[in-house]
């Protein structure tokens, strides 16, 4: 049965990770206003009085369960994200996304399909921009970032069989601040971003998920045009990101449960088309490293697809 | 010429003078009060997504006309409607505004285009 499968912490852990990962992806702004990064932020500006919208698809399926129960896993998100510039410096961002979580087992001889859709939990924070320097084509800054996820998913959804298990439900129902630092060298060529994050998560109905650490390196290279040409030309830039993530384990009525939690180390390789206006964006996120705890659900892929948009 | 009426001549001859005064015309005001254009040169600006805040806070500056990036460079050039200026305090301003830093404030060699 899906509650007491043993992989079932195992697999919560997993799914909170990866909810954990596309709604920081979605309310990262990479490049709110740049080529930048696809799974994290980036420490370019957003001009003070404007607005950047950025929509992202993310899919993620998980599949290979060494259980009888023979899981098979798919989140299939998206969102948008409104970044607007309070000043040169400082810019607000709110990350809503949408889910749509499948869980599929094998149980009692035949397989069961569990569902949900709807909203996920909101992110807000702030990013300062506290170390700038600026030259001809090029640009080194470094940015604290500050946020709070909120607990405006459902966590108390339900289908036929009654309460969906905590690993489904769309909220955390915990209020978890999230604190880093991002730092990003642009040029003309290429730009590389680095950032570190924590996220605290804090204590929902009966769970408290683990506390997450993420690192996360990120490459773009211009592959066209070669040469520069007079005005503003597209570039193209072929990208290559590393994602880090390590989760603490979780916590349920108090006791630690060593089916949760883990290391995951993700190699990301995508491609970016960046004019003024507008970007167009899709990386794949493969697992290098997945060290979990328990009988946790290890990732396939993760595709993200998306585009952003002055305003 | 024989074949053209005098009545159609004359006021051939009508036009091309009005076209000519016109033209003059239009050369004096030039040469009384070109549009001015500034090189401002930006720093920081490295690919085209930045480029579009900045322009856009240049173009909302009192007198701008159009404004044209050359990224390469980091030259963005403004060019004002006649009898307008523009102050480098302000171009200061909006560059810092769209997130950048100006290294540079020329006014350049007058003329109706880049």
């Amino acid at each position: 049965m899906i509650h007491s499968s043993a992989g079932e912490a195992g697999l919560r852990a997993r799914l909170h990770v990866l909810c954990v990962a596309l709604a920081g992806a979605l309310a990262s702004l990479p490049g709110t206003t740049h080529g930048a990064p696809q799974t994290f932020d980036t420490a370019l500006p957003v001009a003070k009085g404007e607005f950047v919208i950025r929509g992202q698809l993310v899919a993620v399926r998980a599949s290979d369960d060494p259980s009888p129960a023979d899981r098979k896993l798919e989140v299939v998100g998206g969102g948008v994200v409104a970044g607007y510039g309070a000043t040169s410096k400082l810019a607000l961002f709110g990350a809503l996304p949408t889910l749509r979580k499948t869980l599929d087992v094998a149980a009692g001889g035949q397989r069961i399909t569990r569902r949900t859709t709807g909203i996920g939990d909101a992110r807000v924070f702030a990013r300062y921009t506290a170390f700038q320097r600026d030259g001809r084509g090029r640009s080194l800054r470094i940015a604290p970032i500050l946020g709070l996820e909120l607990p405006t998913g459902d966590d108390h959804d339900r289908d036929g069989l009654g309460r969906l298990p905590a690993s489904l439900q769309l909220g955390s129902g915990s209020w978890d601040p999230f604190a880093g630092v991002v730092a990003t060298y642009q040029t003309l060529a290429y730009q590389v971003d680095a950032q570190i994050g924590y996220q605290a998560n804090t204590k929902g109905d009966d769970v408290e998920l683990g506390d997450e650490l993420r690192l996360d390196v990120s490459l773009q290279y211009r592959l066209w045009p070669r040469a520069l040409v007079s005005g503003v030309p597209g570039f193209l830039y072929g990208v290559v990101e590393a994602n880090l993530r390590h989760r603490d384990e979780d916590e349920i009525r108090g006791d630690e449960d060593p089916d949760s939690g883990g290391t995951t180390l993700f190699l990301s390789p995508g491609l970016q088309y960046v004019t003024r206006r507008w970007v167009l964006e899709a990386v794949v996120q493969l697992p290098i490293v997945q060290d979990l705890g328990g009988s946790a659900l290890e990732d396939d892929y993760t595709v993200r697809a998306g585009f952003r948009v002055n305003f | 010429m024989n074949g053209i009426p005098r009545r159609a001549r004359a006021a051939f001859c009508a036009l091309l003078g009005l076209a000519a005064i016109t033209v003059t015309a239009a050369n004096a005001v030039n040469e009384a009060e070109p549009a001015a254009r500034y090189a401002l040169r930006v720093d920081g600006l490295a690919c085209p997504f930045c480029v579009y805040g900045l322009e856009k806070k240049l173009r909302s500056l009192p007198g701008v006309e159009r404004v044209e990036t050359n990224l390469e460079d980091g030259v963005v050039l403004v060019v004002l409607r006649e009898g307008a200026a523009l102050e480098e305090a302000a171009a200061r301003q909006a560059v810092r505004d769209a997130g950048f830093s100006l290294d540079g404030f020329e006014r350049v060699a007058s003329g109706r285009g880049p």
